[in-house]
């Protein structure tokens, strides 16, 4: 079941006084169910804070945000987080982390054994379900990531530069099996990136966000056919998505 | 050449396998260490040192295995201290490490006051004990305590305090109990960090017992050296301390041992598996 999120005037200060730092807002959003929005922008433009909100571990220093039509006031249990350093733990294997998602919501393990193999090999990790992280490289443990947020099937997602730190290559790669697990389940996903490519790939729509303090500057529906392959890629349409997202940041002097 | 024979070797496993493995991988520490005896030894003959000053390494396993008796008992006595002490500092310090690190007030009193008494020198306050509770075991093993327990519970504070902002907020976003959290999160994740502190008390733990007999006691090998000193028979002082090298290698070899089977995933044991 994929639910929507209301962003309605939602600002964050940081600090108060001469020393509060304006980080974000006031921006408004409304992300229908199942639909995959991007939120593109330069760093420090509180794009990061924008989801920390969403999930309720930030309060709104005004405005609000709700998910299904709840007002968000403390963590939301229902939706899954996933940021750029993984919370995999050393201590557990891919198959203990995945299964401590389970574990602290005090879900019955036993219950989503099919469910976790399911994902290993949507994901090509079904031969390491038993190796630690360490053991694995950099696109294999974000990977693994995403099982253990995918796990308990929420139905909103907030992705926080999931990829941002792994070469182009296997950005390329994890991202195509990340349209693909959406494709499968039309989960409602929020996505922050800095890649205006990646952004258009993955979106059905692109916030682009301006400089601090963030505001979300203009919408754009990206209108391409799925999957997004190639094919599309290498498009006319998609080039000219990507040259209007440049355009404005090249407008903001961060280009 | 080479690798045909190291290719032979391989297979002789057995229960040699692990001396083998050892004696390939350090053999220039084992030279190293033949050598340095040889040499104490040759020197003490080339330049005849009086044995009261310097004996050889062979006068010291002589003499010091005609007292074995006594040794093997103060070692006991020290080894005693020094883990009763260390045991009841582990006990001791981990969860007030753990109470700190959560609790404000904790950490605005009694944190600066062990920061200030961690720079004293512990072993300071020990004439005040043995002066307060006399010569018996008791002002030792509070001596052992005393030197143990800072870095325990500052490594702990640091430890229970400095899981990363992903994992807090992944926990919380999980809407799991602080029981669940601390048990399955927050107590693995300190172990690292807590073995710090243990391993840096369980080389104190020795010393601390040892000079504790020093400045007051009627056994244990601390008592033994002063006493075999000043009768001039350095050669069973060095047999003591041969005993207290042994003794400490023991007790920092067990913690050691202990950390390996706790945090095998951990980054420190990685390259020893």
């Amino acid at each position: 079941m994929a639910s929507g999120i209301e962003i309605s005037s939602a600002m964050k200060v940081y600090g108060e006084g001469a020393d509060a730092v304006h980080a974000f807002g006031p921006s408004t959003l409304t992300v229908e169910p199942g639909e995959f929005v991007s939120l593109v922008g330069p760093s420090g433009c509180g794009k990061s804070t924008v989801m920390l909100m969403t999930a309720g571990l930030l309060a709104c220093s005004s405005g609000s945000i709700s998910i299904e039509g709840r007002t968000v006031r403390g963590p939301q249990t229902r939706v899954g987080i996933m940021f750029q350093d993984n919370t995999l733990v050393p201590w557990r294997t891919v198959r203990g982390n995945i299964e401590l998602q389970l574990e602290l919501r005090g879900l019955n393990v036993r219950s989503y054994r099919a469910k976790i193999e399911h994902l290993l090999r949507s994901v090509g990790l079904q031969d390491f379900a038993n190796r630690y992280p360490y053991e694995l490289s950099g696109g294999m443990q974000q990977r693994a990531a995403f099982c253990q947020t995918l796990v308990h099937g929420p139905g909103i997602l907030l992705l926080d530069e999931p990829l941002g730190k792994l070469d182009a290559m296997t950005r390329e790669n994890i991202r195509r099996d990340l349209q693909a697990l959406w494709l499968d389940e039309r989960s409602t996903v929020i996505f922050v990136t800095h890649s205006i490519e990646e952004a258009v790939q993955l979106s059905t729509r692109v916030c682009v966000i301006s400089p601090r303090p963030g505001r979300i500057e203009k919408v754009i529906d990206i209108d391409l056919p799925w999957p997004r392959d190639l094919a599309v890629k290498r498009s006319a349409r998609f080039g000219d998505y990507a040259g209007e997202i440049e355009e404005i940041f090249h407008g903001y002097g961060v280009l | 050449m080479a690798m045909a024979s190291s290719e032979k070797a391989a297979p002789t496993a057995g229960i040699f396998a692990p001396v083998v493995r050892l004696v390939r991988r350090s053999w220039l520490f084992v030279l190293f260490f033949v050598g340095f005896f040889v040499a104490w030894e040759g020197s003490v003959l080339v330049f005849h040192i009086p044995p009261y000053i310097l004996p050889k390494p062979s006068d010291i396993v002589v003499s010091g295995w005609v007292d074995i008796d006594k040794l093997v008992y103060y070692t006991w006595i020290t080894g005693s201290e020094s883990v009763l002490g260390y045991l009841v500092a582990v006990t001791i310090a981990v969860p007030l490490g753990l109470a700190i690190a959560f609790s404000s007030f904790l950490r605005q009193t009694i944190y600066p006051f062990f920061v200030s008494l961690e720079m004293t020198p512990k072993i300071a306050f020990a004439p005040l004990f043995i002066s307060w509770l006399g010569f018996g075991l008791l002002p030792k093993v509070i001596i052992v305590f005393l030197v143990c327990f800072f870095p325990i519970v500052l490594n702990a504070i640091l430890a229970f305090g400095s899981l990363s902002e992903e994992l807090e907020r992944f926990v919380r976003a999980t809407g799991a109990t602080q029981w669940r959290t601390f048990f399955k999160v927050r107590l693995p994740a300190a172990m690292p960090q807590c073995f710090v502190g243990f391993k840096y008390a369980a080389i104190n733990a020795t010393v601390g017992a040892t000079i504790a007999e020093f400045i007051g006691s009627d056994q244990g090998l601390g008592f033994y050296i002063q006493i075999v000193t000043g009768n001039m028979r350095p050669d069973l002082a060095f047999a003591g301390i041969f005993l207290l090298t042994l003794l400490g290698l023991a007790v920092f070899g067990v913690v050691t041992l202990i950390e390996r089977f706790a945090i095998p995933w951990h980054i420190s044991q990685r390259r020893a598996r």
